[in-house]
C-alpha cells in the first residue's frame, strides 16, 4: 500500500476535462517532481489532493484513509502542507507571526482565545528560522520580504505544521543560483522525514532533487520513473520537452 | 521604534484613557450632560464591536443594528413588564392594539434575570446562525456585508409591521428605571454612568487580550488570506463566526445599556443609517485600534448632538464627505494619523512619550 | 393547488392577479438592480450610493419637469444622460482610486451616497415631491379578471427594452468585447490593447444612468424623497448577490424573488414575505455562495 495513492482522478470544469483518469502512487519519505507542460493538470492536481476542488470521479487515499472531497481544513490536519504557486503569506503580519500562525497544533476558536502561546512552538519556531535562514527577518513584516525571502517564508510556514506529505508548488520560481543551492540542501534534508511531491519547471533543480518523476500531459500520467529514464523517453521528450521550449 | 506599537504604552494609554472616563461624573453637576455621556459609552460599545469584527477580523458588518435592537427589545421587554403587576398584567399599547392576552414570547420577560439573559442570548444566538450559514458557504467580502445589511433591513421591516406585539413605530417606552430587586438603577445618576463605562472597559481590555490571543492571530490571517489559513488546518468559518458572534453579543450588550439608560426602544434602532454610522465611527477614528473607533464615535456623536438638529443635514453632508477622504487617503482612521506622527519621532526616553502619548489618545468626552 | 388548503379561503383569479403584480415587482427590481448587474459585473465595484443614483433620476426628472416644462417622456432619457454624468464624475474623481480595495470602495461610495442624499435635502427639502405623467397612464385596465395599471406595463416593457439592448450591447459590440475581456482577465485585455481605465469608466457611468432612468420611473410609482433610494438599493442588491453579477443571471433573480415576493404576500402581508424571502436568501446562498451564474475566478 502506497503513502498517497490516487486512484482513476478525473475533474471537469463544464465540460472540459482537465484531469483524465490519473493514477499514481507516491512512495514515503521519497520525493517526487510533478513535471508537465502548462495546462497539463499539475497544480488542479495539488488542488484536489488538498481539498480546494472537488473530483468529479476517482479516488484519493492518504495513508490508506481516503481523503477524496474532504474540506481543506481537514486534509491540512491529516498532514498534508501545501505552498502556492504565487507565494501566500499574511503580508500585513510579522515573519514570527506568520510562523505562529502556521504553527497550528491547536485550531479551536473558542479555546485560542485563551490562549497566548503554544508549548513547543518556540522550539520549532528555531528549527524552522534556523533551516529556511530568516533569523534576520523575524520581526518586519512579510510584505516587505524580496521574492525570495517571500518564497522561503512559505516554505517556513509549511514545515511549521510538521505535515508528512509536503506538496510544494515551484516553490525556486523567481529564486537566484544559490538560494535554489539552498533549497536543493533543505530539500534532500528533509527527504530524510517527509515525502514531497514538488511541481517544477526547472529541470536542472529536478534532476538535482528528484528520486521519481512523474510527468503529466493532458490530465493524465504519461511517465513516471528515474530521472534518467523519464529523459530518455521518447514520448515525453516529444511532448514536454518540446512544447517547452516553443 | 514607534512608541505606537510599544506594548506598555498602548496599556498605558488605556489605564489613562479609562481613569480620564471615570472621573467625568466628579465634573458634571447636570445629571442629563451625564446621562446623554452615558450614551456615549453605548456608542463606544458598538464602535468597538465594529473595530473586533472588520478591522481585526476583516468582515464588514452593515447589520450590527440587529443584535443591538435585538438586545434592547430584549431590555425594554424586560423593564416594562417589571412595571406590571397582577391588577395590571399587560403593558397598555397592547391593549390599544386591541390584545388581550400577553403573547407567549413575552411570558419569560416577567422575570427579570431571564429577560435580560434572553436579551442578550437571542441576538448572540441569531449572529451565530446567521454568520454560521454564511461564513461555512464561504460568503464573504463585500457579499457579506450586502446580506447583513439585508437582514437588517428584514428585522426593521418585521418589528415595525407587528405592532400588536412591539407596539410599531412608536416603539417601547418602559414608564420606570430598571429595578434589581429593590434596587432601581437611576438611568441620570453616576451609578449608571460608570456602570456602562465598567462594561466598556471590560469589553475593551478583554477585546484587546483577544487580538493579542492565537485567535486574534489567526483572525488576522484570515483578514489577510482566509484560503491560505484553511491550508494551515484551521477551520475559517468557524474563526470568522466567533468573531462575528462576539461583537454581536457585545452589540446586544451596548442595547441592553441604551434601553437602561433612554427607558425607549423603536426601529430607529435597527434602521440602515444607524447601522451604516457605527461603521463610519469606526472607520474615522481607526477600525484597527479599539480605542481609536471608541474616539471616533465620542467625537462624531458628540458634535452631532453639540450642533443640534438644526444643523443636522449640513453635519452629515460634512461627515460623508469627512468619511469618503478618510476611506481614501486614510484607511486606518484617525488613530492611523497619530502612528504616523508618532513614527516620526523613533522612540527616546521612555517616560516623556509615554505621557505625551496618552494625551494625544485622550479625547474631552462629548467634545 | 394544495397550497390552498393550507392557507384557507384560496381565490384562482387573486391568485393570478398576484402572479402578474409579481411580474411587475420583479421588473422594478431588475430596472432598479440592472446598473448595479453592470457596476459589479464588470469592475467588481459595490456600489453603495446607487440608491441615491435613482433618488436623484427622479429629482433630474422632477427639476427638469417643473423648472423647464419638459414632457414626462423626455423626463426619462435626460434623467439617464444626466445621472450618467454625475456617474462619471464620480468614477474619475474617486472609485478609480479604489478598485483594488472592494470594501472601501463600499465605504466610500456609502460616503458618497450619504453626500448626495443630504446635498439633495438641502436643496430641494424633506418635503416630497411629485411627477406628472400624462393621463393615459395613471389609468387602470381591466385583461380578463387581472387589473393593473397602465404605467406599470410601461415600467416592465421599458427594462425588457433596456435588457436587450445591455445585451446587444455586450453580445454584439465591439465595446462588449472589450468589457467582456476587461472582466475575465485584466492584464490580458491590457496587452491586446484594451484600455481598462476606459471601460471601467464607461461602465460604471452606463450603470448609473441605468439607475437615473429606474429613478425616473419610480417616482411616478411612488412620491420623491430625498430618503427614496435607501428602499430600493437592498433589493437591488440582493438581485445582483442572487444573480451572481451576470446579466442573465439579474433577469433570473429579479424574475424569481419578484414573483416570489408576490407569492408570499398573497398567502401573508407585504412585509412578512419579504421577511421570510430575505430568509430564503440566505438559505439559497447557503448552497450556491456564487449566485446562479457567476463566471469562476481561478487562483494559482
Amino acid at each position: 500500500m502506497g503513502f498517497l495513492e490516487i486512484k482513476q482522478l478525473c475533474k471537469s470544469f463544464d465540460t472540459t476535462p482537465v484531469i483524465n483518469d490519473f493514477s499514481i502512487e507516491i512512495v514515503e519519505l521519497t520525493l517526487c517532481c510533478l513535471v508537465g507542460p502548462n495546462g497539463a493538470g499539475k497544480t488542479t492536481t495539488m488542488d484536489l489532493i488538498t481539498g480546494r476542488q472537488k473530483p468529479t470521479s476517482g479516488q484519493i487515499l492518504f495513508c490508506e484513509d481516503d481523503i477524496t472531497g474532504l474540506d481543506e481544513h481537514v486534509i491540512a490536519r491529516r498532514g498534508i502542507g501545501r505552498k502556492f504557486q504565487v507565494p501566500a503569506v499574511f503580508r500585513d503580519l510579522t515573519v514570527r507571526q506568520n510562523l505562529e500562525v502556521a504553527y497550528s497544533r491547536s485550531t479551536n476558536p473558542l479555546k485560542n482565545i485563551f490562549r497566548f502561546s503554544d508549548p513547543g512552538f518556540v522550539q520549532k519556531l528555531e528549527q524552522v528560522v534556523a533551516q529556511a535562514g530568516l533569523s534576520e527577518r523575524l520581526n518586519v513584516e512579510a510584505g516587505i520580504l524580496s521574492h525570495g525571502e517571500t518564497q522561503w517564508l512559505e516554505i517556513g510556514m509549511v514545515l511549521m505544521q510538521d505535515p508528512r506529505l509536503l506538496l510544494l508548488d515551484e516553490p525556486v520560481a523567481g529564486m537566484t543560483e544559490a538560494e535554489i543551492e539552498k533549497t536543493v540542501a533543505i530539500f534532500k534534508e528533509l527527504k530524510k522525514t517527509n515525502t514531497l511531491v514538488v511541481v517544477e519547471h526547472d529541470m536542472a533543480f529536478v534532476r538535482e532533487i528528484a528520486d521519481v518523476v512523474t510527468v503529466m500531459h493532458m490530465g493524465s500520467l504519461l511517465a513516471q520513473g528515474p530521472i534518467s529514464e523519464i529523459e530518455a523517453n521518447a514520448r515525453v521528450r516529444e511532448v514536454y520537452l518540446g512544447e517547452a521550449e516553443a | 521604534m514607534n512608541i505606537y506599537h510599544n506594548a506598555t504604552a498602548q496599556w498605558l494609554a488605556y489605564g489613562v484613557f479609562f481613569v480620564l472616563l471615570a472621573v467625568v461624573p466628579m465634573f458634571v453637576d447636570d445629571s442629563f450632560l451625564l446621562n446623554q455621556f452615558a450614551t456615549y459609552g453605548v456608542f463606544g460599545l458598538l464602535a468597538l464591536s465594529i473595530s473586533l469584527c472588520w478591522g481585526f477580523g476583516g468582515i464588514l458588518n452593515l447589520g450590527q443594528g440587529i443584535p443591538f435592537g435585538l438586545g434592547a427589545y430584549g431590555m425594554a421587554m424586560t423593564m416594562q413588564m417589571q412595571s406590571q403587576d397582577a391588577s395590571n398584567p399587560i403593558p397598555p399599547f397592547m391593549l390599544n392594539n386591541s390584545l388581550d392576552h400577553l403573547p407567549w414570547f413575552w411570558e419569560p420577560f416577567r422575570h427579570t434575570a431571564l429577560g435580560i439573559i434572553l436579551a442578550l442570548v437571542v441576538p448572540t444566538l441569531f449572529c451565530a446562525i446567521f454568520g454560521g450559514l454564511m461564513f461555512r458557504a464561504r460568503v464573504s467580502g463585500p457579499f457579506f456585508a450586502i446580506m447583513t445589511l439585508a437582514m437588517l433591513s428584514a428585522w426593521y421591516t418585521l418589528i415595525l409591521d407587528v405592532q400588536p406585539y412591539t407596539n410599531g413605530a412608536n416603539g417601547i417606552t418602559p414608564p420606570g428605571a430598571l429595578k434589581f430587586g429593590d434596587y432601581a438603577i437611576d438611568p441620570y445618576s453616576p451609578v449608571a454612568y460608570w456602570s456602562v463605562l465598567a462594561l466598556l472597559a471590560v469589553a475593551t481590555v478583554g477585546g484587546r487580550l483577544m487580538t493579542r490571543s492565537r485567535f486574534g492571530l489567526v483572525v488576522q490571517a484570515v483578514r489577510g488570506d482566509a484560503e491560505r489559513v484553511r491550508f494551515l488546518g484551521y477551520n475559517v468559518a468557524g474563526y470568522e463566526t466567533t468573531i462575528y458572534t462576539i461583537a454581536g453579543f457585545i452589540a446586544a450588550v451596548a442595547g441592553c445599556c441604551w434601553v437602561a439608560l433612554t427607558q425607549y426602544v423603536s426601529p430607529a434602532q435597527l434602521d440602515t443609517t444607524f447601522s451604516l454610522s457605527m461603521v463610519i465611527w469606526a472607520g474615522i477614528g481607526g477600525r484597527l485600534s479599539l480605542i481609536g473607533a471608541i474616539i471616533g464615535a465620542f467625537l462624531i456623536q458628540g458634535a452631532q448632538s453639540y450642533l443640534g438638529d438644526t444643523f443636522l443635514n449640513t453635519w452629515l453632508l460634512v461627515l460623508g464627505g469627512f468619511f469618503i477622504l478618510v476611506v481614501r487617503f486614510l484607511p486606518k482612521g484617525l488613530a492611523g494619523l497619530l502612528e504616523t506622527i508618532l513614527g516620526r519621532f523613533p522612540l527616546p526616553q521612555r517616560g516623556n512619550s509615554n505621557g505625551n502619548s496618552a494625551q494625544r489618545l485622550y479625547p474631552q468626552p462629548g467634545e | 393547488m394544495a397550497a390552498g388548503s393550507f392557507f384557507g379561503s384560496f381565490d384562482p383569479s387573486a391568485f393570478i392577479n398576484a402572479l402578474i403584480l409579481g411580474i411587475s415587482i420583479a421588473s422594478i427590481w431588475l430596472i432598479a438592480a440592472l446598473g448595479l448587474t453592470i457596476i459589479y459585473g464588470t469592475a467588481g465595484v459595490i456600489n453603495m450610493a446607487h440608491g441615491e443614483f435613482i433618488m436623484l433620476g427622479a429629482y433630474s426628472s422632477y427639476m427638469l419637469q417643473n423648472y423647464f416644462g419638459l414632457p414626462f417622456l423626455l423626463c426619462v432619457p435626460a434623467a439617464f444622460v444626466i445621472v450618467a454624468a454625475v456617474g462619471l464624475v464620480l468614477e474619475r474623481g474617486l472609485i478609480r482610486y479604489l478598485y483594488k480595495r472592494p470594501l472601501d470602495t463600499l465605504l466610500a461610495t456609502f460616503g458618497v451616497s450619504l453626500v448626495l442624499m443630504q446635498g439633495v435635502r438641502l436643496i430641494f427639502g424633506s418635503d416630497p415631491k411629485y411627477l406628472a405623467v400624462p393621463s393615459i397612464f395613471t389609468s387602470n385596465f381591466q385583461l380578463g379578471f387581472v387589473n393593473i395599471s397602465a404605467f406599470r406595463v410601461i415600467v416592465l416593457a421599458i427594462t425588457i427594452a433596456a435588457v436587450v439592448a445591455l445585451w446587444a450591447l455586450f453580445y454584439r459590440t465591439r465595446f462588449g468585447v472589450q468589457v467582456r475581456a476587461v472582466m475575465q482577465d485584466k492584464e490580458m485585455a491590457a496587452s491586446f490593447g484594451i484600455n481598462s481605465d476606459r471601460v471601467y469608466m464607461l461602465t460604471f457611468a452606463l450603470g448609473a444612468g441605468l439607475a437615473g432612468l429606474a429613478g425616473s420611473l419610480f417616482g411616478v410609482l411612488n412620491i420623491v424623497l430625498p430618503t427614496m433610494g435607501m428602499g430600493y438599493v437592498v433589493q437591488a442588491f440582493l438581485v445582483v448577490v442572487v444573480g451572481g453579477g451576470t446579466l442573465i443571471g439579474s433577469v433570473v433573480a429579479g424574475g424569481a424573488t419578484g414573483e416570489l415576493q408576490s407569492i408570499f404576500a398573497y398567502f401573508t402581508n407585504d412585509t412578512f414575505a419579504r421577511f421570510v424571502l430575505y430568509v430564503l436568501i440566505v438559505v439559497f446562498l447557503r448552497v450556491r455562495p456564487q449566485g446562479l451564474f457567476a463566471p469562476s475566478a481561478t487562483r494559482r
